[in-house]
């Protein structure tokens, strides 16, 4: 790829940047945690809409079958996942196995660490369509200072969601399907289950913009792994848009280097976290850290990891260099661990990333049988939800996401659907895992109403 | 079996998330790369294309995992890691139940056995345990006794003639320190037997 133009953004000004290159290009954005690098694609060249049928060979050509740096950015959903465990599902999908995107122009955030942002735009060719990269240079320089972004305003009034909102599991089923868990559990069938639950609001009816309630989460609710993705619905080919604003990596590979993150742990805080002093919060960070629940199911998703990671990983080199340590995402907890290890030298990052393929932090251990029990419990599909946004820069280099905290708004039926679900172990109180599950779903349904 | 090595070691995998740790595991004790089967392929291998079994955990009751009877009777060296444990006691009419209330099942917890007269830490995922103990079998580690618990939690155990031997541990996890040493343990077991 070729460096086209580089501008300095005022971090302040970023989501305005973000709100023209959607609005205006169509873009698909995964705009970095502060400190990380941003990347956003602008005008896809090359697409591969993942199919039931579509062998990872052709994953494999289309991310590394490229002339120089040509990263790819999209989604790949948890039933791509259930399909490699042979399980597949019957239930109807609103998307398809996965989507991924090359495209004409990619636009680098690198922050400088002192509240300005450089945004550079690469293309593959240096005779790029000129007209697409003016119009991108011109829309970079003005919005670099910033500019009046769109305001959201939730699209219900005060009380206006109870009566559309669609729930998969509601707090009976949820709790019911907890205890059907419990009862695997004692029979050793899993040893840990993530339960989830699917919301849906149908809001073909109100002014309701999803780039708007993006923003709106990317500036009220920062989170590392936020992605703004344009997608199409797997049945009716109806635009879909994709608002992922997970807290959670899945893989990183740098040169080799395997980084997994595993996030186990919630804590509900009674203010979000920018409220609360470091000491407030350092004395709540230790009643996770000291749970023996908390603990349990952390350490069981560090082994699922090790293991997972294992298969392409060299011998000798699967370690933890860190166990137990906390960080504050919205009015949450979280508590993580660091996986690491070393790609080994015939295998890629794709490799890795599809056998250790679906999260395990989402699914449950052991794998294979616990998958098969949620595709029991869960009425739902999870499509995206518990897949993973990936960014795939070559074969040794990715980074992944966990997709929770990840919602969808369909322009052909107005619907807009988000997901939540809780870790259940031995000891796991049925009424807690759905509060938690609630608090996870929090952000989204406080954006509904006005 | 060369000279007292196992360098063809087979991996049992019974569709569990811990196979992958333990294939690591088994490679850093002893050098060699073990050959990983999952157990439905099971049927296809010759107990004489190998010099060791390796049983990995798995989900559910060793019943229902029949396939290692030929395995077990072949005079092949096996060891059995968690269900693989319980897999050896149920060949051996012993019984697999679930872990009794208080306390019940225990998954990712560290926990101290007793093994040879000495305390050790280990890691612990299980729901269910050997209740009894097959014929020709003895325990060789216990749970270290706390106040809730009534009876022996079987942590360990080996045929009293034959080269197989239990880990209802997970010597495999994290939270085990020196894991390798439980693999060495059970090679020179084996070589005595042999």
């Amino acid at each position: 790829m070729h460096s086209i133009f580089s501008v300095t953004v005022a971090e302040a000004a970023l989501p305005y940047l973000l709100f023209r290159l959607a609005d205006e290009f169509g873009a698909d954005m995964l705009p970095g945690a502060p400190g990380e690098r941003g990347i956003i694609g602008v005008r896809p060249v090359r697409e591969l809409v993942l199919g039931k049928d579509t062998p990872r060979r052709a994953l494999q050509d289309f991310c590394f079958d490229v002339v120089g740096w040509t990263p790819t950015l999209g989604y790949l959903s948890y039933t791509l996942g259930l399909e490699g465990f042979g399980l597949g599902t019957v239930k109807p999908q609103s998307l398809p196995q996965g989507h991924l995107k090359q495209y004409a122009a990619v636009l680098l955030l690198t922050s400088d660490g002192d509240g300005r942002l450089q945004a550079e735009c690469r293309t593959v060719r240096t005779q790029g369509p000129q007209g697409l990269l003016g119009r991108l240079e011109r829309v970079c320089r003005e919005s670099a200072a910033g500019g009046a972004l769109p305001e959201f305003t939730p699209p219900l009034p005060r009380g206006g969601l109870r009566e559309r909102l669609r729930q998969s599991l509601g707090e009976a089923a949820y709790v019911q399907g907890v205890e059907a868990v419990l009862e695997r559990i004692r029979s050793g069938d899993t040893y840990q289950l993530n339960l989830s639950t699917r919301f849906s609001v149908n809001l073909a009816d109100v002014a309701f913009d999803p780039l708007r309630l993006f923003l709106h989460f990317w500036r009220s609710h920062p989170a590392p792994f936020h992605a703004w993705l344009n997608s199409t619905n797997a049945m009716t080919g109806s635009p879909v848009r994709i608002l992922s604003t997970s807290p959670e990596r899945f893989l990183r590979v740098r040169q080799g280097e395997v980084l997994a993150q595993p996030i186990k742990g919630t804590l509900a805080l009674p203010r979000p976290a920018s409220e609360l002093s470091p000491e407030a919060i350092a004395v709540r960070g230790q009643l996770l850290t000291e749970s023996p629940k908390e603990d349990a199911e952390l350490s069981m998703i560090v082994d699922l990891l090790r293991n997972d990671i294992s298969r392409h990983c060299a011998f000798g080199s699967v370690q933890v260099p860190r166990h137990k340590a906390i960080f504050a995402v919205d009015a949450l907890l979280q508590m993580y661990s660091d996986v690491t290890g070393r790609l080994e030298s015939g295998s890629t990052c794709l490799d890795l990333l599809l056998d250790a393929f679906p999260g395990g932090s989402v699914t449950g251990c052991p794998k294979r049988r616990t998958l098969r029990i949620i595709e029991a419990l869960e009425p739902h599909c999870r499509d995206l939800y518990c897949g993973s946004v990936v960014c795939i820069e070559g074969p040794q280099t990715m980074e992944s996401s966990i997709a929770i905290r990840t919602g969808w708004y369909d322009e052909g039926t107005g619907e807009l659907c988000f997901y939540a679900g809780s870790g259940i172990v031995a000891g796991s109180d049925p009424q807690a895992e759905y509060r938690e599950t609630l608090a996870k779903a929090g952000k989204f349904m406080r954006a509904m109403e006005r | 079996m060369l000279n007292g090595t196992f360098a063809r070691i087979l991996l049992a995998d019974n569709n569990d998330s811990f196979t992958g740790n333990l294939a690591h595991l088994l490679h850093a004790a002893t050098g060699c790369v073990p050959r990983v089967v999952p157990y439905g392929a099971l049927a296809g291998v010759s107990p004489d294309a190998c010099d060791l079994l390796v049983i990995s955990p798995g989900p559910g009751h060793p019943e229902e995992y029949g396939g290692y009877a030929r395995f077990l009777d072949s005079g092949l060296p096996v060891l059995g890691i968690c269900m693989g444990m319980q897999v050896i006691n149920g060949h051996f009419g012993g019984i697999t139940a679930r872990l009794p209330e208080p306390g019940g099942c225990v998954h990712g917890r560290q926990d101290r056995i007793v093994m040879d007269g000495q305390v050790r830490l280990v890691a612990r995922y299980h729901s269910l345990h050997c209740a009894r103990l097959g014929v020709g079998l003895r325990i060789t580690a216990t749970l270290q006794a706390s106040g809730s618990q009534r009876v022996p939690v079987v942590m360990a155990l080996e045929h009293e003639t034959r080269p197989l031997m239990g880990y209802q541990f997970h010597p495999e996890s994290f939270l085990t320190p020196q894991g390798e040493w439980y693999i060495h343990h059970a090679l020179d077991f084996f070589r005595h037997r042999c």
